[in-house]
């Protein structure tokens, strides 16, 4: 792409120099989408604007990237009717405003980040008018929803014999840290959680880092009354839709893993992205009265800059966890095997958690699989120690009710 | 007893009530109230963070607690109903009958009850029927709660039905006493005395509730409340109690103390015992009351505590069968929490109480002098207080043991806050005020005398 278009804009190629190229990446750092596809797209602009390119190849030219980023891309436009067309749909609620549109087709390059941007918010806005035209969205999903069968499986493969709790570095799981300053979970919420524990006949304390096992016929999805949890087709991600979700947390009693955390009380501060993805708000700390768990980070994997990455693997300072599609051979996860494999002279112990009650879980772990014996630990270094909560049942504190009492009665 | 009689007393509760009325009126509605305009809202306010619910697994808590072991126990109580009502028409026990009416009217109130304690244990009920309707086509193919929602809706449905048509007759006659104008000379003093029984505003409920009706289709509604009986004994035992109420937990082999084939009946069971218990001790109240001795005669108390001590003895041997199953040779989760049950001093309250009320009961039906009302009665209230305790412990004691054993570090707690106490009041306390407004309206016994 990048070579493609500097073909096509060669004369204006020098105005792109380092500068420009560092201002759009600090407007765009903060965005979660595609940076590079913002400054491709502003680049092009310009050369919209200086008459190097028509408007119908400069849509066209961006328009498998819009697809893949944004996964539905309802303006395929080809020709200038079916621009004409997309831009009458843009008014009536549709995907690109036409001030938007205007600012990147005449605009300079900093309006065009600007328009960008606010085009992103348009897009945002434009979910919920489509979800109010379109009907109920939970319906269109469910419905469009194909057996859990998928060509894709975002999963993990988490390497127990490089796992020491992060003990060695002096603190305790990296990556629930990371995961819960990310996420911004409450205290005592851990998406991922690290068991320690002892096994019979031996002294050394292992760990066991749990995340949610985003399973191929998943308990807490059958389960649900309404709907809210949904495996993700393309990608097997299972998401909890915080819009639909009752509360009931049937799933929570169904899931053999205890990776449900519910939202008993206020939730902690907003997170400062964008928590939709693919129009359902599925991403980071749930809101109050809902359910929540390890999301895998649909809204990373569905930007090509990110996708194949979650917090708590980056963040990992022994790369015990490998994150990627499960199902193909050249994924890192899968890669990480076979080089494991290697080393150790082509064999090596593997488990996934509880496989017996037939969930078919997405992570594979290395390691040996902790017995029946296998009794909980406390780690040399505990969450307390590192500013977490282990156990969140301590910390569950409703408000004073009596001081309700006053308040309610007060008048104001 | 002649029929004036009869019918002098069944218009008894219709009659103005007293001041003990509304004493017991004033504090029903208290306890009712004070739940739902002053602990509810504190709970939608905050979130269930108010109730001592927390997450199973690394959070050391339970998801589940006494709201949903009250939902069971109310389910449970809804049975009674149908139970005696569809014996007395469809096996012709005619020493039921008497409480027929009253225990569908229990179970009417029972299952409203049973519903709202699923709408108060939700984190967003403000979503339930959006979120529900939406998804209901294909929702209802793979969950269990949903299946819940739909039988119990049906229950309602049919035993509303039920209700509705076996009270034609009698609205109709309520409403001949109340307007009647063509009176025979020899039955007018009995007729007026009737009248002065009964609030003059009721008439046009009356009217309405008998919009339509002739003498004729006494026959066709008799028919149709036949089937409805037959379909109900069916539904109600076989597939809610016995069915989609158990399924809720028997299904899921993330916890021991739930995933076992022997839910069903074992539900069933403790929901009888309930259900009977609590038919009594209904039964015995009004007899206390408006002083019915021969309209709730000793004998349907003596069967009444018959069946209730055959529900039990079901009881107490499905609870056998477990423990005999969970402690033999069994895997490790279940050894765990079969352990944790038989050391738990709650469940021996329950079993002690339903045991002790089998005793008696057998006894007295082995050996008849033994009978007392007032001590059946007895052994029905601790059948009602032991199927509550068993319900919370059931619920809450499997999602402490759950099957992922290295969550053992940090095992579940439980225990009920005030807000979740006064959920438990209110549940009552609602039985208590929808009794007494139903039994200001309606005769609680049909008014047909028995041939």
């Amino acid at each position: 792409m990048e070579e493609q278009t500097m073909a096509a804009g060669g004369s204006n190629a020098d105005r792109f120099g380092a500068d420009w190229e560092k201002r759009a990446s600090d407007l765009l750092r903060t965005a979660h989408y595609d940076s590079d596809l913002g400054k491709q797209v502003a680049k092009d602009a310009l050369r919209l604007v200086g008459g190097e390119l028509s408007e119908a190849e400069f849509f066209e030219r961006h328009h498998g990237a819009y697809v893949k980023e944004f996964g539905t891309d309802k303006r395929p436009v080809i020709s200038d009717e079916r621009l004409e067309k997309a831009l009458t749909e843009s008014l009536q609620g549709g995907y690109v405003s036409r001030r938007t549109l205007l600012k990147m087709a005449g605009g300079g390059a900093l309006g065009l980040l600007l328009g960008y941007w606010s085009w992103l918010g348009s897009r945002a806005a434009g979910t919920v008018a489509g979800a109010a035209q379109g009907g109920l969205p939970g319906v269109a999903g469910a419905e469009e929803e194909p057996p859990p069968v998928t060509t894709k499986q975002y999963g993990m493969v988490v390497d127990l014999e490089r796992c020491d709790g992060c003990i060695g570095l002096g603190t305790f799981a990296r990556c629930t840290q990371g995961c819960s300053a990310y996420n911004l979970t409450s205290p005592g919420v851990h998406w991922i959680y690290v068991f320690s524990f002892k096994d019979e006949n031996q002294d050394a304390v292992q760990f066991l880092p749990r995340t949610c096992q985003h399973c191929s016929n998943p308990p807490c999805l059958k389960v649900c009354p309404v709907r809210a949890r949904f495996k993700r087709p393309d990608d097997g991600i299972v998401l909890i839709d915080y819009n639909l979700c009752i509360g009931c947390r049937y799933c929570e009693v169904a899931c053999p893993y205890g990776v449900n955390y519910f939202q008993w009380g206020e939730p902690g501060p907003e997170p400062g992205f964008p928590v939709k993805a693919r129009d359902r708000w599925v991403e980071a700390r749930p809101p109050r009265g809902v359910m929540g768990k390890c999301t895998f980070h649909p809204m990373w994997q569905d930007d090509k800059a990110t996708s194949g990455r979650v917090i708590c693997a980056a963040i990992c300072p022994r790369q015990v966890l490998q994150f990627g599609d499960m199902n193909d051979p050249n994924s890192v996860p899968n890669q990480y095997l076979k080089k494991k494999r290697e080393e150790k002279g082509g064999y090596i112990s593997t488990f996934r958690l509880l496989e017996e009650w037939g969930t078919r879980p997405s992570n594979l772990y290395i390691g040996n699989q902790p017995s029946a014996k296998a009794r909980p630990v406390t780690p040399p270094i505990t969450y307390e120690d590192v500013g977490l909560v282990s156990k969140r049942s301590d910390v569950l504190q409703g408000p004073d009710s009596w001081l309700w009492f006053k308040n309610a009665f007060r008048g104001d | 007893m002649d029929n004036q009689a009869r019918m002098m007393g069944i218009l008894k509760p219709l009659a103005r009530p007293s001041g003990r009325f509304y004493v017991l009126l004033v504090l029903a509605g208290a306890a009712v109230a004070w739940f739902l305009f002053y602990a509810w809202p504190f709970q939608l306010r905050y979130g269930l963070i108010v109730t001592g619910l927390a997450d199973w697994g690394s959070g050391g808590g339970v998801p589940w607690g006494v709201y949903i072991g009250s939902f069971i126990w109310w389910v449970g109580i809804a049975h009674g109903g149908i139970i005696i009502s569809a014996s007395v028409r469809l096996f012709k026990i005619k020493s039921l009958a008497p409480v027929a009416r009253l225990a569908e009217l229990m179970t009417i109130a029972a299952l409203t009850i049973a519903a709202s304690f699923i709408i108060i244990d939700l984190g967003r009920p403000d979503r339930v029927v959006t979120s529900v309707i939406r998804a209901f086509p294909l929702s209802i193919n793979h969950s269990p709660l949903i299946w819940d929602v739909t039988v119990i809706t049906l229950y309602f449905v049919m035993t509303g039905t039920y209700l509705l048509l076996t009270l034609r007759r009698d609205t109709h006659m309520l409403y001949d006493i109340m307007t009647g104008t063509r009176l025979p000379p020899e039955r007018r003093s009995e007729v007026y005395a009737m009248r002065r029984r009964l609030p003059p505003f009721l008439a046009p409920l009356y009217r309405r509730m008998h919009i339509g009706y002739h003498q004729s289709e006494d026959k066709k509604v008799e028919q149709m409340v036949w089937f409805l009986a037959l379909g109900l004994i069916i539904l109600a035992p076989l597939l809610l109690h016995g069915g989609v109420i158990p399924w809720l937990f028997q299904l899921l082999p993330s916890m021991p103390g739930y995933f076992s084939a022997i839910q069903g009946p074992t539900f069933l069971s403790i929901a009888l015992t309930s259900a009977m218990g609590a038919v009594l001790v209904i039964a015995y109240v009004f007899r206390r009351v408006y002083g019915w001795k021969e309209l709730l005669p000793d004998r349907t108390f003596f069967v009444l505590g018959g069946a209730l001590a055959f529900f039990a003895l079901l009881f107490l041997w499905l609870q056998l069968q477990q423990i005999i199953w969970g402690s033999y040779a069994p895997s490790l989760g279940v050894a765990k929490v079969t352990e944790a049950k038989v050391e738990s001093p709650f469940y021996w309250t329950a079993i002690g109480l339903v045991g002790a009320s089998l005793l008696y009961l057998g006894a007295q039906l082995l050996y008849r002098p033994l009978f007392s009302v007032s001590r059946t009665v007895v052994a029905g209230l601790a059948s009602v207080l032991a199927v509550f305790i068993e319900k919370a412990l059931f619920v809450v004691e499997g999602l402490e043991y759950p099957a992922f054993r290295l969550y053992q570090a940090v095992p579940g707690q439980y225990s009920t806050t005030w807000v979740e106490n006064s959920a438990i009041l209110y549940g009552v306390a609602l039985l208590v005020l929808l009794l007494m407004v139903m039994a200001k309206v309606i005769p609680v016994i049909e008014m047909k005398a028995e041939e």
